[in-house]
């Protein structure tokens, strides 16, 4: 019963429309009557139906014929056919040319009543099922709004993303921390075939390896202490989709075996289970790290590298592609601009050079980071070098030129711990990275209090 | 019996004034003999032509009726029209106070009908679509309080016009 819900009754027998017009009334609805299919056509050219009830057998147009336009003018229309007792065979074949179902009078209240509510039912999954699919259509047109980029680098990673997302093909994507790699997995999958399935990433860096085994495998009740009820895996969850394995590089030789086997059986048990589980999926990873360096090492398997490095998507870091900057920076100052509801319309020059000066070690991450520090400390209609001192100061190494990019990693890991008074979780927070991550760097790069 | 129990219901539930007036026969073309039944639009169309006087009118009939679409119907009513009509043939049973009960509440259904009430989402509304006996048989015999106020209000101001005694 819906206000909203508007009915077409078209029946040449002026007795059947008004009966039904009756009845629906009384439910509720709003019943436009029509005596043939003309005038039907007629009619629904000036009131939009969302429902018909249509005779078979009328002179001039039959309700076949009927069907077959309604069809044509509104494909969305639910088009219930009215049949005598002789003529259920035209009925079926109705059923078969879209009607969604038939009646044949008389029928019982029951009847009417119960088939109204599936049709409603129906109507609402299929809006539903729209609204999620342009959701989906939106979020992927903004997926690429997100991609602001006009250097040429940035145009061949977007180029590839375009040629290998329709594939089935492993990618692997390669870049800094903060390089934004995690976005483009996503725009591989919203390209793909397999963009109404799910997007299941997981940051294989960030647990430790019986988290990560339990998380990708899942795990059935009883598997282990704690484990008080059966969870599925994210290799289940990627079924029909796609699974972003990120920071691959950081798992251990033991967990790549256990994948590479699922990779290629597309089979695999939950922990403490016994029955195989199968899933499709399409496999994406990325790591900052060097991965042939790893196998080198012998911390990395090659047998695994082959079966994920299928295509490898380098991502540039923002320092080889400074012509970004400046529109990147308008693009998280807008942002920026309608979280906070300031009024501010760009930036000055002297402010754009230091942002093209900069070397950007966290890449597109830390000069979001920048932008939002900027925004929330501004006090002016623009963005100056006074709002952007911190980045002179804090960064006095990252001059582009005068080192290494390993040097300015140090210097600039080291320059946030000490300003963050050795605070990890700050320190990671302020570089856009994570902890364990950041612990990492630490230890790797040796770096120790002052 | 029946037709006096419905009249105190009418006069007791929805506040109507009832007359009872002596019975009348059904039009000849109100029978359709394939379907042994008798039409209930034709009956009431009939009801509503009748002059003497009262507002609305209220036909009650032994027996079976159907409508041009439905196989069959408990009753039947103009929505905001004169004339309704209840039949008792399905609504017979053993107990003759779950009969009669049944007898007053499509009655006052179809009142509620006259008076220009649609179908009601409240499941213990009289005024909720009963598709079978056992759903009949779940109402209660009353109003819900949105239907009651909607009744009072349309009862007022066909009283204010002139047009019903109260």
């Amino acid at each position: 019963m819906s206000l909203a819900t508007q009915i077409m009754v078209v029946d040449d027998e002026e007795a059947i429309c008004e009966a039904l017009e009756a009845w629906f009334i009384k439910d509720g609805y709003r019943v436009e009557k029509a005596g043939s299919g003309f005038e039907a056509l007629e009619r629904m050219a000036q009131v939009y139906c969302d429902v018909y009830f249509v005779d078979i057998k009328m002179p001039g147009m039959d309700g076949l014929e009927l069907l077959g336009k309604l069809r044509e003018k509104q494909p969305d229309a639910d088009v219930i056919m009215i049949t005598a007792h002789g003529s259920i065979q035209t009925a079926v074949e109705a059923m078969k040319l879209g009607a969604c179902d038939y009646l044949c009078k008389p029928f019982d209240p029951d009847q009417l009543s119960l088939l109204m509510e599936r049709v409603l039912a129906s109507k609402a999954l299929r809006e539903e099922n729209q609204v999620l699919k342009e959701q989906l259509m939106e979020k992927r047109e903004s997926l690429w709004d997100g991609f602001i980029a006009q250097s040429e680098a940035m145009h061949q990673v977007f180029s590839v993303i375009e040629d290998v997302a329709p594939t089935q093909t492993p990618v692997h994507i390669t870049g800094e921390t903060g390089v934004g790699k995690e976005l483009i997995a996503e725009a591989i999958h919203m390209q793909s075939r397999h963009s109404e399935g799910p997007f299941i990433a997981i940051n294989c860096g960030a647990m430790s390896e019986t988290l990560l085994e339990s998380e990708l495998f899942g795990h059935e009740r009883g598997a282990f202490t704690g484990a008080v009820k059966a969870r599925r895996g994210r290799l289940e969850m990627a079924n029909k989709g796609t699974l972003f394995l990120d920071e691959i590089g950081e798992i251990s030789p033991k967990m790549q075996v256990s994948l590479l086997r699922v990779l290629e059986e597309k089979q695999f048990q939950r922990l403490g289970g016994s029955q195989p589980i199968t899933s499709d999926f399409r496999l994406l990873s990325a790591t900052h790290r060097d991965l042939p360096q790893l196998i080198r090492e012998n911390q990395f398997r090659d047998d695994f590298f082959y079966r994920i490095n299928v295509i490898t998507l380098k991502v540039p870091p923002l320092r080889e592609r400074l012509e970004d900057v400046p529109a990147l920076a308008d693009h998280f100052l807008d942002i920026y601009v309608q979280e906070t509801g300031k009024r501010l319309e760009g930036f000055t020059q002297r402010a754009l050079g230091m942002l093209m000066a900069y070397a950007w070690p966290g890449n597109v991450r830390e000069l979001r980071n920048v932008i939002e520090r900027a925004v929330v400390i501004a006090r002016g209609k623009i963005i100056g070098a006074e709002e952007l001192t911190f980045l002179d100061s804090a960064s006095s190494d990252c001059r582009l030129g005068t080192l290494t990019l390993h040097e300015v990693e140090i210097s600039h890991i080291s320059a946030v711990l000490d300003t963050s008074n050795w605070n990890v979780s700050r320190a990671a927070k302020q570089l856009g990275i994570d902890r364990s991550t950041l612990n990492r760097k630490i230890k790797r790069f040796q770096i120790e209090r002052a | 019996m029946a037709v006096s129990i419905i009249a105190a219901n009418l006069q007791a539930v929805a506040g109507l004034n009832t007359n009872i007036l002596p019975s009348v026969e059904p039009p000849d073309n109100a029978y359709v003999p394939v379907r042994g039944q008798f039409d209930a639009t034709v009956i009431i169309k009939k009801l509503a032509g009748l002059e003497d006087g009262a507002p609305f009118k209220l036909g009650i009939m032994a027996q079976d009726l159907c409508s041009p679409i439905l196989s069959f119907v408990y009753g039947e009513s103009q929505l905001g029209g004169k004339a309704a009509l209840v039949s008792l043939h399905r609504l017979f049973d053993d107990d003759p106070e779950l009969y009669y009960q049944r007898a007053a509440k499509i009655s006052l259904h179809e009142v509620g009908h006259l008076l220009g009430l649609g179908h009601c989402w409240e499941n213990f509304c009289i005024m909720h679509f009963s598709s079978n006996i056992a759903a009949l048989d779940s109402l209660s015999i009353s109003f819900c309080p949105a239907c009651e106020y909607e009744i009072n209000r349309r009862l007022s101001s066909i009283v204010a016009d002139g047009g019903l005694v109260r």
